[in-house]
């Protein structure tokens, strides 16, 4: 019982980190058609300019601020620089953003050094509770919070207000969005930093989750975040939780039972959701056969 | 028509008779082994233009073939014997293999669009670098290993001829593929899948044979690679080798064969020309930032790269020559009305 429990937190708090990964994919991909391949490069980038800003003013808060905002500029540079001039050519965005991707990573090293980086969880966050024989760690408990409340919050803002009634129109049709007098560009600009923002939160939550934060780690979870997105369904935000949360209990679980398995399951999961379901498992739209 | 194309010919024969003739007129040890890496690495990119440039898909999962490749040889030369016959069993071996495993990643995924062939790929390589790291019996891991090289190849002169020789077969075998009715047909999906399909043409069919085609190839260069370094490690799987082969195919022209091979050249020598560098400036040390940089641009101003923007170049120029002349004969032929 007990084992089940730290499991499934385990695998939910992983599950939550690359929910926030994924949303801004999933968002960016299915309002503008663009796979941003250099997601990874955000994340790396929000975990260190968050941890280095916590580290200089001994505030996880501002920590977290700083790699809110760094994400956003970011991807506000991206965005006009990078993507506007290869809107709806494919090939052209998989190969640009990849080039992005290199960059991103290679200036962290210049930047911030090339060694990795030791991170301590605030004080406030570390340590555990004990209940009966079950031994939950406070900050997985956070990671967990964190990701309901922004999957909260984002939730509502699509369904309730006006703002998210203009993405959800330019996901279903942004021709149409656009004949309705909708500036959809100006909406691309926004979705875009929100979802630069959420990859850069992901990364500084991660960063005292793992204990220490490297450049390549950008890759390496850019790929889960692609395969919870091709799971979830391209376009689907709570289509993404479900799935995010789908491969971190996977993986949790795999870890603990099938070791050798663990790296692979996901890409196995990948797959077989690929070739049998192409659109994913809960997408909301058709993929339009162009 | 005819004057164009011996004018290749003699481009042909002229750059194979320095590359030959180099290694006796200069035989300093540095130069043959950028040269045998810049080789090994052009048939790596040509192979991976056949995907790119010829048939219009990205894969990331290139660097899984030369891996293969690259871990047959090493590890047949490691376990077994070291002779000449056993390494180029070991090629076939590693051909073979990389082929039939592109065939099968190619069924799965060549059926889906763009984006999501590239995740596939990229996962399935992810796979494989996950096998060569977690199956230490023979793989040693991240670790790698060190082998013993053929007895004739440890004379670096000669295997520079073999690489050479190697890189002439691919070239002229990959020029008569990609010129070829099936070549052509490539083509036609890289212009309009959906045109090609309505067609009659089973395009799939067609991608897979894309597919295995640059698979085999790649495989080829990592068994060579493998036996320039007499060393293999986990990196031969890793996104980096697609990377190079990627930066190679954009920077040099895609869609043209020749190109990649420039890139491989101007990558290669960029590389060790820039990590001198870094001894002096230590910004140089994060060369891939500069490729990077490069590479954005030569995506959003140079999608042709080098050879495909001078071949336009050509094109306009000729293009002009032809005006000027039928403008030309317009005006004389408007007098002689007059």
């Amino acid at each position: 019982m007990e084992l089940f429990v730290n499991l499934v937190i385990n695998g939910l708090a992983t599950g939550m980190l690359i929910f926030l990964l994924a949303a801004g994919l999933t968002l960016i991909f299915g309002l503008m058609d663009v796979l941003n391949f250099a997601h990874g490069g955000l994340f790396v980038w929000g975990a260190y300019a968050g941890i280095f800003t916590y580290m200089f003013t001994e505030s996880f808060l501002i920590g977290i601020i700083g790699a809110i905002v760094t994400g956003a500029l970011l991807g506000l540079i991206t965005e006009k620089l990078i993507i506007t001039p290869v809107y709806g050519n494919h090939i052209q965005q998989i190969l640009i953003t990849l080039g992005l991707m290199l960059v991103l990573q290679e200036m962290i090293k210049v930047v911030f050094g090339p060694n990795g980086v030791a991170v301590k969880t605030p004080s406030y966050l570390s340590g555990s509770w004990e209940i009966g024989d079950v031994i939950i760690i406070k900050y997985r408990l956070f990671i967990i919070v964190v990701g309901f409340v922004i999957f909260g919050i984002f939730q509502y803002m699509l369904k309730r207000t006006k703002i998210g009634l203009i993405v959800r129109a330019g996901v279903q049709d942004k021709e149409m969005a656009q004949a309705l007098g909708i500036h959809i560009k100006r909406v691309f600009l926004y979705v875009f930093m929100v979802g630069a923002a959420l990859a850069a939160l992901s990364g500084m939550l991660m960063a005292p989750y793992s204990g220490v934060i490297y450049a390549e780690m950008g890759m390496e979870y850019a790929i889960l975040g692609f395969i919870v997105v091709v799971i979830g369904g391209m376009g689907s935000f709570s289509g993404s939780l479900l799935a995010a949360i789908l491969v971190g209990l996977a993986g949790s679980f795999m870890a603990y039972y099938v070791p050798v398995l663990s790296l692979a399951v996901n890409m196995i999961l990948m797959a077989i959701v690929l070739i049998f379901r192409p659109q994913g498992l809960f997408a909301m739209r058709k993929e339009r056969s162009t | 028509m005819k004057n164009k194309l011996s004018l290749k010919y003699v481009g042909f024969f002229l750059m194979l008779a320095i590359l030959v003739l180099l290694p006796f007129v200069n035989d300093s040890r540095t130069l043959i082994i950028l040269l045998t890496q810049i080789f090994i690495f052009g048939i790596l990119a040509m192979s991976y233009d056949i995907l790119l440039g010829y048939t219009g898909i990205v894969s990331f999962g290139h660097a899984m073939f030369f891996g293969i490749g690259a871990y047959t040889t090493a590890v047949m030369l490691k376990q077994t014997d070291t002779t000449l016959s056993i390494f180029l069993l070991s090629i076939v071996v590693g051909m073979l293999l990389a082929g039939f495993i592109s065939f099968l990643v190619g069924l799965l995924t060549l059926r889906l669009k763009s984006h999501f062939f590239a995740m596939l790929t990229l996962a399935f390589s992810g796979l494989f670098l996950v096998v060569a790291e977690k199956w230490r019996s023979v793989t040693y891991g991240n670790d790698g290993f060190t082998f013993r090289a053929p007895e004739l190849f440890r004379d670096r002169m000669t295997f520079y001829f073999f690489v050479l020789a190697c890189l002439v077969v691919i070239f002229i075998a990959l020029y008569r593929f990609v010129n070829s009715p099936t070549g052509r047909i490539l083509i036609a999906v890289r212009e309009n899948e959906q045109r090609t399909k309505s067609l009659g043409y089973n395009t799939l069919h067609y991608k897979v044979i894309a597919s295995v085609v640059a698979g085999t190839v790649a495989s080829l260069a990592g068994s060579l690679y493998a036996v320039s370094l007499r060393f293999v490690n986990t990196s031969v799987m890793t996104m980096d080798i697609t990377l190079d082969a990627l930066l190679m195919t954009i920077i040099g022209g895609v869609g043209t064969l020749v190109g990649p091979l420039l890139g491989a050249g101007v990558i290669e020598y960029a590389q060790h020309a820039l990590s001198g560098l870094a001894r002096d400036y230590p910004i140089f040390e994060r060369w891939i930032i500069f490729f990077g940089i490069l590479y954005i641009l030569a995506v959003i101003f140079f999608p042709k790269g080098i050879i495909g923007s001078l071949r336009m170049l050509y094109w306009k120029w000729r293009l002009k020559i032809k005006e000027r002349k039928t403008t030309g004969a317009l005006s004389q032929e408007k007098e002689r009305f007059e």
